[in-house]
C-alpha cells in the first residue's frame, strides 16, 4: 500500500480537490432533492457524515476478512445499518425534519459517495486513515450542499436558516425552491468551480 | 475440511456474523426509539384537535387552565358505492364528559400530490369549527397558501348542511369560499376534500350521538347529556 | 420567431476582394442572413406592438424597454464573458426581447422582464454556444422561469390585478374566464384584441397581419403556423361539438389565447424548429396537440409557452428521423 494516500492528504482532499459533489459528482440525489432550505441540507449532510464515517470505519475493521467478492454485499449491509439508526434517531428526536426530509435519508443507502469511500478507501486502509477520509469527505460533501442550499434558499425565500435576510420587498423567486431551481443552481456552481479550476491551473502552468 | 471452506455458506460467515450483529444492534434501537416515534406521531394531530374543536383562543384559554379535552380516536366506516372507505375520527370531550366536537382526518387529491387535512366539527356536526392542512405538496407561493391561515378561516362556522362552493373573485353568501387567485384547483380540492368527509361522516356521527356514548376505550368518560 | 439564427457568411463576396471559393452548392441568396431576418420579424412585429400600446399605453411600453434593453446588455455581457466578438448588430437580442416582452402580461413588475432576459439570453443561448446553437427558444425560456418563479405576478391572477388600471380591458384573459368561471365573450373583441392578456397576444388581426408579411416574405415557413392552427382547430372543434358549446369554445381557443402570436412567431425560430417540410409539419401537429393538452387537462389556462419548450427539445429527433435519404441508401 505503499501508494495510498496518507491520513492527513485523505482528510484535505476530500474537501476541496476530490470534493464529492463538484469533483466527483457523487451523491446528486439528495444534492438535488433537499437543499431547498438550510435546515434540511445540513441535516442530511450530518446524516451522510454519521454513516459516512461509521461505515468506513467498520470497513476498515474487517478490511482483512474481507473476501473481494462479497465485499458489496458486506458494504451494503454496513450502510443500511447506519442508514437505519439515523433514520430512526431523526424520526424520534427530530420528527419535523424526518418528515420533510422524508424518504431522502433512507436513500442515503443508495447514495454512491458512501460505497465509493468504502471501495476507495476503506477496504484499503488503517481505521485513523479511514475516518479522516470519511471526515474529509463528509465536509466536503456538507460544504456543496449549504453552498447549493443558501444559494435556492435566499433567492427562493429570502431566508437563510428560516430567517429573514433580504428585504421583504424581495420577490421571491420561486422557481429556485422548485426541482428545476435545483438543477440550475448546480449546474452554475459547478461551472463556477470548474472555471476556478482552470483559471488555478493557468496559473500554475504560467509559473 | 477443505470442502467446508470452499462452501459458499462457509465463504459467507462474515456476511452472517455481520447480519447478526447488525440485526441485533437495530433491534435494540427500535425497541428504545420505536415508542418515541410512535408518540411523535400522534402528538402531532392530538396537538391540533382543541384548536380545530374550541377555536384557538379558546382552546389556548382552556390549556391554560389545566381544563384538558380528553380525545378519543375511533374509525368510522363508510360503504358507498360498494366501497369502503375509513375515517378517523377523534371525539373531543370536556372534563365533564360533554362532547366538545369531533375532528375528522381526511385526504383526497390535490393540484401536485394527496392533500391531507384535520378538520373540526362541532359536537352536533352542524357547523365547522376548524380546519388544519396536515400534508400537502401544492406549488409554491400558489396552491400551498391553502396553509395560509385567512384563507383556510374561511371555513369557519360554514354550516355542515350545505355544500360548499368555490367562486372566484367576492364570496358573498354563506357557502361560499374564496378562491385562491391562481390556484383554483388547489382551492377546489380542499374544498372538495371538506365536503366529502361531511358528507360521509355526519350521518354516522349524529347517529352514534344518538345510540348514546361513543365507546371508550377506558369506560371511565361518559357522555352525560 | 427567428431571434436566432446561424450566422451565415455576412460578407457579401462581390465586396471582397479576389476570387470567392466554395464548395458547392452555389446558391447564395442574399436575402437571408441573420440581420436582414431579423429586421423582416421586427417589421413583422411592428402592428403588435402597435397594437399593445394602443391597448395598454405606457404598461406596453415599460415592459417593451426593460426587455429590449435587459436582452442586449445580458447578450453583451454573456458574450464579452465568453471573449467572443460582439453580436449585437444582428439584431437577434432586440428581437428577442421584443417577443419576451410582447409574451409578458403588461402589469408585471420590472424584476421579471430583466430576471427573464437574463435568463432567457443567458442560460437560453449564449450557454449553449450562442447564436444558432440554442436548443430551446431564449424567449421562452426566459419566460417560462419567470412563469414558474412569479407564479402570482405571471399567472391568471396578474391580469385581473390590472383591472381598473387600464380602461380598455379589464378582468381574466379569455381563456381562464372561460376555463375557471365559464364566461365567454363575442368574437369581435377576441379578434381585433380588445380583451385582456399578454401584450402581444390579444390581437388576432394584428398577429395574423405580421403572421402573413412574414410567411409571404419567407422569413418564417408556412408549415409550422398552419400545421398548429390545424390541428388547434380540429382538436377545438372536437371539444365544442362534444360539449355542445356552438363554436364558442372553438372560437375562444383559436382567438382568445396566445396561439396567433405563438404559431407565426414563436413556434416557427428557424434554430429551434425542424429543417425539413415533412418536419416541420410534425412539428406543428406535436405544438397543436400539446397546446390543447396543457389548455384541457392542466392547472394552467394557456399552453403555448410549454408546447413550443417542448417540442423544441424533440426537434433534434424530428430532424435524424425526417432528414432526406441520400440516393440510392435505404
Amino acid at each position: 500500500m505503499a501508494d495510498q494516500p496518507t491520513a492527513f492528504e485523505r482528510f484535505v482532499q476530500g474537501i476541496l480537490p476530490e470534493n464529492p459533489v463538484y469533483r466527483q459528482l457523487l451523491g446528486l440525489c439528495p444534492t438535488l432533492a433537499v437543499t431547498n432550505g438550510m435546515k434540511p441540507a445540513i441535516t442530511m449532510a450530518c446524516s451522510v457524515a454519521f454513516v459516512l464515517l461509521c461505515a468506513n470505519i467498520v470497513i476498515s475493521l474487517i478490511r482483512n476478512l474481507l473476501k473481494p467478492h462479497l465485499r458489496i454485499v458486506v458494504f451494503t449491509l454496513t450502510i443500511a445499518t447506519f442508514v437505519t439508526i439515523a433514520d430512526r434517531f431523526l424520526a424520534a428526536y427530530l420528527f419535523q425534519m424526518s418528515k420533510t426530509l422524508g424518504p431522502y435519508i433512507p436513500l442515503i443507502i443508495v447514495n454512491c459517495l458512501i460505497i465509493c469511500r468504502c471501495e476507495v478507501c476503506a477496504s484499503k486502509q488503517s481505521v485513523g486513515t479511514a475516518a479522516s477520509d470519511a471526515i474529509g469527505q463528509a465536509i466536503g460533501f456538507g460544504l456543496a450542499l449549504s453552498s447549493i442550499a443558501a444559494v435556492r434558499e435566499i433567492l427562493g425565500t429570502g431566508m437563510f436558516f428560516g430567517m429573514r435576510v433580504l428585504p421583504s420587498a424581495w420577490p421571491d423567486w420561486v422557481i429556485m425552491v422548485l426541482p428545476p431551481g435545483a438543477f440550475i443552481t448546480l449546474g452554475l456552481l459547478l461551472g463556477f468551480v470548474n472555471w476556478i479550476g482552470i483559471i488555478k491551473s493557468r496559473r500554475s502552468v504560467n509559473d | 475440511m477443505s470442502r467446508l471452506r470452499n462452501s459458499n455458506l462457509f465463504q459467507a460467515w462474515l456476511v452472517l456474523v455481520l447480519a447478526t450483529v447488525f440485526g441485533t444492534a437495530l433491534a435494540g434501537i427500535q425497541s428504545k426509539l420505536g415508542p418515541i416515534i410512535e408518540n411523535n406521531k400522534i402528538k402531532e394531530t392530538m396537538e391540533r384537535i382543541p384548536s380545530l374543536v374550541l377555536g384557538e383562543d379558546q382552546a389556548e384559554k382552556t390549556m391554560r387552565q389545566k381544563d384538558f379535552l380528553a380525545i378519543e380516536p375511533r374509525v368510522i366506516e363508510i360503504k358507498k358505492n360498494g366501497r369502503t372507505k375509513f375515517y378517523t375520527v377523534y371525539d373531543a370531550l370536556f372534563k365533564d364528559g360533554s362532547m366538545a366536537g369531533h375532528v375528522a382526518k381526511a385526504s383526497g387529491q390535490g393540484y401536485a400530490d394527496n392533500i391531507e387535512v384535520l378538520l373540526g366539527l362541532d359536537a352536533g356536526a352542524e357547523t365547522i369549527t376548524g380546519l388544519f392542512i396536515l400534508d400537502q405538496k401544492e406549488t409554491p407561493g400558489l396552491g400551498n397558501r391553502i396553509l395560509e391561515k385567512p384563507w383556510r378561516d374561511q371555513f369557519l362556522n360554514k354550516s355542515s348542511n350545505k355544500r360548499l362552493v368555490v367562486v372566484k373573485g367576492k364570496a358573498g353568501k354563506a357557502y361560499e369560499i374564496d378562491a385562491i387567485s391562481g390556484a383554483t384547483i388547489s382551492s377546489r380540492a380542499v374544498t372538495g376534500i371538506v365536503n366529502k368527509t361531511i358528507a360521509d361522516v355526519k350521518a354516522q356521527l349524529i347517529a352514534s350521538r344518538k345510540s348514546g356514548t361513543p365507546k371508550s376505550k377506558n369506560g371511565n368518560i361518559k357522555e352525560t347529556k | 420567431m427567428s431571434d436566432t439564427m446561424k450566422n451565415s457568411d455576412p460578407k457579401d463576396p462581390t465586396e471582397t476582394a479576389g476570387l470567392h471559393v466554395a464548395p458547392s452548392p452555389h446558391i447564395k441568396n442574399t436575402g437571408t442572413d441573420t440581420q436582414r431576418m431579423m429586421i423582416d420579424v421586427m417589421i413583422a412585429l411592428l402592428p403588435i406592438v402597435l397594437m399593445s400600446v394602443y391597448l395598454f399605453r405606457l404598461y406596453a411600453v415599460k415592459q417593451l424597454f426593460i426587455c429590449v434593453i435587459a436582452c442586449l446588455a445580458s447578450e453583451f455581457l454573456f458574450v464579452w464573458m465568453r471573449g467572443k466578438a460582439i453580436t449585437l448588430s444582428d439584431c437577434s437580442a432586440a428581437v428577442t426581447g421584443i417577443i419576451l416582452a410582447l409574451s409578458l402580461p403588461g402589469s408585471a413588475p420590472w424584476f421579471v422582464g430583466v430576471l427573464a432576459s437574463i435568463v432567457g439570453i443567458g442560460i437560453g443561448k449564449i450557454i449553449f454556444g450562442g447564436l444558432g446553437m440554442n436548443i430551446f427558444n431564449p424567449a421562452m425560456v426566459g419566460r417560462a422561469f419567470v412563469m414558474i418563479a412569479f407564479a402570482q405576478l405571471m399567472g391568471a391572477g396578474s391580469y385581473e390585478n390590472m383591472t381598473g388600471l387600464v380602461d380598455a380591458v379589464s378582468g381574466a384573459t379569455p381563456l381562464s374566464a372561460l376555463k375557471f368561471n365559464g364566461l365567454t365573450m363575442d368574437i369581435a373583441p377576441l379578434f381585433w384584441g380588445k380583451t385582456n392578456g399578454s401584450l402581444g397576444e390579444t390581437s388576432t388581426a394584428a398577429c395574423l397581419l405580421g403572421g402573413l408579411f412574414l410567411v409571404i416574405r419567407k422569413t418564417a415557413s408556412w408549415q409550422i403556423p398552419l400545421s398548429i392552427l390545424l390541428t388547434v382547430s380540429v382538436i377545438a372543434g372536437i371539444t365544442d361539438i362534444t360539449g355542445s358549446y356552438s363554436g364558442v369554445f372553438l372560437v375562444h381557443h383559436l382567438f382568445g389565447g396566445a396561439l396567433m402570436f405563438g404559431a407565426f412567431f414563436i413556434a416557427t425560430d428557424p434554430v429551434t424548429s425542424p429543417l425539413t417540410a415533412k418536419g416541420k409539419w410534425y412539428f406543428g401537429l406535436g405544438t397543436g396537440i400539446l397546446i390543447m393538452v396543457i389548455r384541457l387537462f392542466s392547472g394552467y389556462p394557456e399552453g403555448v409557452m410549454f408546447a413550443v419548450l417542448m417540442m423544441n427539445a424533440v426537434t433534434p429527433l424530428i430532424n435524424r428521423w425526417t432528414s432526406p435519404q441520400p440516393m440510392g441508401e435505404a
